[in-house]
């Protein structure tokens, strides 16, 4: 498929930027062409065989690459990859030809009273070798399915296992090297889960805390960092991804394009944005902030 | 690697879903009173998600129903589907297909007892849009007039589909969809105990549905088991007015300009 590029690429070299394009913004974005570096979406918005939603990116294939960003893989999932789910997602890749595939490192399937059952959300994976040897299997077998690479993204989890004995660092670590995947960082997840530590006394700084969860990653696996808003409810922190970026999310996300931004491969920035959609504009400005701290953190690494 | 390798796995699966006892998910949670209060706040977040994520589905493919039952009573429906029917696909949009038989079987909905099948034909015009498409083949149609003896039937447009009500189910939707017929109209034609046969497909990327006939219901029923059009003829003409027959000429026209037809092929 050949992609018409447009003029001009903002971003530095090796960089890239792009917002989550939802419903709202379906037709501003194909109409006014902002200058972006690709558009993420939800793959299984797109899972139809047919119909407007499919023909609309298929529309935008034409103008902006695509990031496939997946909800439903359950890749930490002890009972493994639906086939089903994974057969549309492979048909999409063929249609779309994506940039980027991606999904989380997550579980949501399972046997319920006899029924094999999908919970419909992220739901977090305990850190420990059983653990990481599923969503090793899992990641591989998607990989090989999709023959490509894929990127798996930390979560924002508001319940943890008492039977975790790994650190999450290191645990995707692990999963990058066994696999050969990307990781995905979604920077504003370990903020929301940092805020949460301090609810429940496991830290007292949740930004010094950020910090150094991205110094204990493996730079080279680092492909793609997320940006978004979240929600404090007083008694927990929802990542509900319906607010601007706050100014420790993007403080943390400097320090990873510190990290992360220098090394050879290209590093992709997503502002993300699926509740309480604003006007695209500012998604826009969102998008031109993680912009501005791109050029500045080219100008460190030179 | 056996599931019950992992039974925080289990165990949080079944209490996010309501499904069984939730206490087994407790030994599996952080000491300390300040993680325990957060981990049970975490639990009521994944479940608060959970009902939010089944109104807004259910909404998305019901939105007829949504606007009879009123948003307060819908998103009590969703809540109930959701702990009775949680999805089995990492795909909402494939989730609520149940709902029907659900709504039929409630006792608290029985004084409205088209509401399941206007649940069923917005299923299927929820299906309907994401059909995938049939391109219009209008060479095709010379197979019908080639003479050749090998049966032909046609090539249905997408999303083409079929539900038959002892209810007023198409003026029930179209006068909540488009406003044709009236609220109003359409109310009479529930109190008159109106039954009706509905042709569901998508025209262009629009789901639709009509009134259809019952020879044209039954046409369209034998097309869509695969049934040659000679055949599928046949049956309809049965149906037809008496000594009239089956107009196949007028219709053809129409099916084929509102995209319900797309083309002639060889039976297979």
């Amino acid at each position: 498929m050949e992609t018409k590029r447009f003029a001009p690429m903002a971003s530095p070299a090796g960089l890239s930027t792009g917002i989550g394009w939802r419903h709202p913004h379906y037709a501003h974005v194909l109409e006014s062409r902002p200058a972006l570096d690709f558009l993420e979406v939800h793959s299984e918005n797109f899972f139809g065989q047919g119909g407007a939603a499919l023909a609309v990116l298929q529309q935008a294939r034409q103008t902006y690459p695509i990031s496939l960003h997946g909800v439903g893989l359950a890749l930490g999932s002890v009972a493994g990859v639906d086939p089903w789910h994974l057969d549309q997602l492979s048909q999409l890749v063929e249609r779309i030809e994506p940039v980027r595939v991606s999904d989380h490192a997550s579980f949501a399937r399972g046997q319920v009273n006899g029924l094999d059952l999908h919970a419909a959300d992220l739901l977090p994976v305990a850190f420990h070798r059983r653990s990481l040897d599923v969503l090793c299997a899992n990641v591989q077998q998607v990989q090989d399915r999709l023959k490509r690479v894929l990127l798996v993204e930390n979560l924002s989890a508001y319940v943890s296992f008492n039977n975790s004995d790994m650190d999450e660092t290191d645990f995707l670590g692990e999963l990058a090297s066994r696999t050969g995947c990307g990781l995905l960082v979604d920077v504003n997840n370990i903020y929301v889960n940092a805020l949460n530590a301090r609810m429940a006394g496991s830290t007292a700084d949740p930004v010094r805390a950020c910090l150094e969860w991205l110094e204990r990653l493996p730079p080279h696996a680092v492909a793609e960092l997320h940006v978004a808003g979240h929600k404090d409810c007083g008694d927990i922190v929802i990542d509900d991804h319906g607010s601007r970026v706050c100014e420790q999310v993007w403080q943390i996300y400097q320090h990873a394009l510190t990290l992360f931004g220098g090394v050879p491969q290209s590093l992709a920035t997503l502002v993300e944005w699926d509740t309480d959609i604003p006007p695209l504009q500012v998604l826009l400005d969102e998008a031109a902030r993680a912009r501005a701290f791109q050029a500045h953190a080219e100008e460190v690494h030179a | 690697m056996k599931r019950d390798d992992f039974p925080e796995q289990q165990a949080l699966l079944q209490a996010v879903l309501g499904a069984g006892d939730a206490s087994a998910l407790l030994q599996w949670l952080p000491q300390g009173q300040a993680a325990r209060r957060l981990s049970e706040r975490g639990l009521l977040a994944y479940r608060a998600n959970g009902h939010a994520l089944a109104e807004r589905a259910l909404a998305a493919a019901y939105p007829v129903l949504f606007q009879f039952m009123g948003e307060e009573n819908f998103a009590m429906l969703a809540r109930h589907f959701w702990s009775a029917h949680p999805p089995s696909l990492g795909d909402m949009a494939c989730w609520g297909e149940e709902l029907a038989g659900f709504i039929d079987a409630a006792p608290q909905l029985a004084d409205e007892p088209c509401l399941g099948d206007v649940a069923r034909l917005e299923w299927l015009m929820h299906a309907a849009a994401t059909a995938a498409d049939a391109e219009i083949d209008l060479a095709s149609f010379a197979l019908l007039a080639s003479g050749d003896e090998a049966p032909v039937t046609l090539a249905l447009g997408a999303g083409v589909a079929l539900l038959a009500s002892a209810h007023p189910v198409v003026s029930i939707v179209n006068a909540h969809l488009v406003g044709q017929p009236s609220l109003q109209e359409a109310g009479q034609r529930l109190a008159a105990g109106c039954a009706e046969h509905a042709l569901i497909w998508r025209q262009g990327f629009k789901p639709c549905v009509r009134l259809s006939s019952a020879a044209e219901h039954k046409l369209i029923e034998a097309l869509l088991a695969g049934q040659a059009l000679a055949e599928a003829l046949d049956l309809a003409d049965s149906l037809s007015d008496k000594g009239t027959g089956f107009d196949f000429n007028t219709w053809l026209a129409e099916a084929v300009q509102t995209g319900l037809v797309c083309g002639a092929r060889p039976c297979q």
